[in-house]
């Protein structure tokens, strides 16, 4: 991500998700609407704005997403836990960056994040944070994408 | 009378090589089988989730007094663990760990590494250590210790090549485990040699 | 047309059986129809307001439908959906789960050709490439779409029974200092650590060293 470097093992968050994707996608009713995807998607960020809508998205979902994504099922809870842990990880090292004025947020990245919080506020709140950890592999797709 | 259940002494964590084990001494009452169930929390649950708690099913009254927690302490932030002495109705204070444990503190062992020539050409084979795992291989022809070449194995089900030797030569192999995943490695196995045109192995 | 009444039971198995992104919806008939039952398929992309129906699948009697011209582009994510009718009565929509073309597509193995000298061999691999509308169509190999691909590369050599095996990101691997007039056989798979998808391996490729000059 430019002078940055996500240090997260993309491997194991991707295995917690595929372990729960099917559960927690059709917790999602609305095919309708997307978070990350519509209108605007993720590809089309310009590569200098990666970094900070990195950052963005991992502090969306350590703040917004995760805590509110409880199941009845242990197993899902235990996943969603490990890929909680693992961005907050991440979050930090991304956060190092970003103080050090690497991980700069234009006007391009501010508007997409705008864009993904008014699609997240236009659920209610479970639905949305559900919709979003349906969406993970939206999220982690682009990122090795442009790695 | 309800029998009052002291919560589990002596809570550990052993973690070698990313698999991690949470042990305790067992809770005795006489005539009377112990049940215990553990529970994780992480960075994540601490700061984000009112310090909530979640239960490992697997070691949720459970007679024994180890718990492979491996699967659970799946990222690198530190975490907290506690277990409980249940008989029947009866349950017992939790006995948490003291500190926290990262997974970063997982203590690694050099890889077993088995070097064979033949003919021309020198293979390694490498022991699986899991998932986390790759390896760093180092190999350079023997007396000429400054030019190392190295080689970074991920597949270990196989016999795998490393390069080819010239005539007569003697080559030495050495390895060490690597987990990128806390950016840590092995210290190095011992040195093997072998000699082009089909020579075993020898130790040094 | 009047509304019908969609008492059949639904079609069943709904889902997307996909290699090289070339994507085909499957499905079973409804339990208890015999023969005679018609369908029709419709398809959304996730996030976007509107199901579009398939008209090369409407009143078809087989159960599937090709919809990889509409599920190309694999930035996206989609749904699928099946209606069965039999003698005036019709089923409700049956829907897939969520499909990612991306990380639920099938990778075939690579092509391997194998060319040899009398103490050498040389292994060209060429990944699959995506499926295509048409062959005037520009091609695009798997390896644009997954930058991580790698190759493991099997080489057997079949006098001495010995396999070696070969980890490489590049498409070509020379094998130097064999054995002349020894045959050897050679086969490979494709890697992907993340997401992480493996082919099969192909099937051996043997070819015997030159002898000795």
């Amino acid at each position: 991500l430019g002078a940055c470097r996500v240090s997260m093992s993309m491997t194991e968050v991707r295995a917690g998700f595929t372990a729960i994707k099917a559960n927690i996608q059709s917790r999602d009713p609305i095919r309708t609407l997307s978070i990350l995807s519509h209108p605007h998607s993720l590809h089309k960020v310009k590569s200098s704005d990666r970094c900070c809508i990195t950052h963005q998205l991992f502090t969306f979902y350590v703040d917004k997403v995760f805590k509110h994504c409880r199941t009845e099922d242990s197993f899902v809870n235990r996943k969603i836990s490990s890929i909680a842990n693992s961005f907050l990880s991440a979050r930090r090292k991304l956060g190092q960056c970003h103080e050090q004025n690497k991980c700069v947020c234009g006007e391009e990245s501010t508007e997409k994040f705008k864009q993904i919080l008014a699609n997240y506020e236009g659920l209610n709140v479970t639905s949305a944070a559900m919709k979003s950890l349906g969406e993970l592999d939206i999220l982690l797709d682009w990122m090795e994408k442009s790695r | 009378g309800d029998v009052l259940l002291p919560a589990p002494q002596s809570i550990s964590i052993l973690s070698t090589n990313m698999k991690h084990f949470l042990t305790w001494s067992p809770v005795i009452v006489q005539g009377a089988t112990v049940r215990y169930s553990v529970e994780f929390q992480g960075e994540y649950e601490r700061e984000y989730a009112n310090g909530s708690w979640i239960p490992i099913s697997e070691c949720s009254l459970t007679t024994a007094t180890v718990c492979n927690i491996t699967e659970d302490i799946s990222a690198t932030v530190a975490y907290k663990l506690r277990v409980r002495a249940e008989l029947g109705a009866t349950r017992s204070p939790w006995g948490t760990t003291k500190g926290f444990f990262s997974r970063a503190m997982t203590s690694l062992t050099p890889p077993v590494l088995r070097v064979v020539a033949d003919g021309h050409h020198v293979l390694v084979e490498l022991a699986d250590m899991g998932p986390s795992f790759q390896f760093h291989v180092l190999y350079w022809k023997k007396g000429q210790e400054s030019r190392v070449q190295q080689k970074v194995v991920k597949e270990v089900s196989s016999v795998v090549h490393l390069d080819t030797m010239e005539a007569g030569a003697e080559y030495c192999v050495k390895a060490r485990a690597h987990v990128e995943a806390i950016n840590r490695s092995s210290s190095f196995s011992p040195t093997q040699c072998v000699r082009a045109q089909g020579d075993t192995s020898v130790w040094l | 047309s009047g509304e019908l009444n969609c008492s059949l039971p639904s079609p069943r198995n709904v889902h997307f059986e996909s290699i090289n992104m070339k994507n085909v919806l499957h499905w079973s008939a409804p339990e208890g129809t015999g023969n005679g039952v018609l369908y029709k398929v419709k398809y959304t992309v996730y996030g976007v307001g509107k199901w579009i129906r398939k008209p090369e699948c409407r009143n078809i009697n087989r159960t599937w439908c090709d919809l990889s011209s509409e599920t190309s582009d694999y930035e996206e994510q989609y749904y699928a959906s099946v209606k069965a009718f039999l003698n005036g009565t019709c089923s409700d929509w049956m829907e897939t789960t969520r499909f990612n073309p991306l990380t639920d597509t099938k990778i075939d193995p690579p092509m391997v050709s194998v060319s040899s000298t009398d103490r050498s061999i040389s292994i060209i691999l060429t990944a699959p490439e995506k499926w295509k509308r048409s062959p005037e169509e520009e091609s695009i190999s798997l390896l644009q779409v997954y930058p991580g691909l790698q190759y493991n590369v099997s080489v057997l050599n079949k006098k001495t029974k010995k396999r070696w095996f070969f980890s490489i990101s590049n498409n070509t691997l020379v094998v130097p200092w064999l054995e002349p007039g020894t045959a050897y056989c050679v086969s490979a798979q494709i890697h992907v650590t993340t997401p992480l998808l493996d082919s099969d391996f192909s099937k051996e490729h043997c070819i015997t060293t030159l002898k000795d000059k």
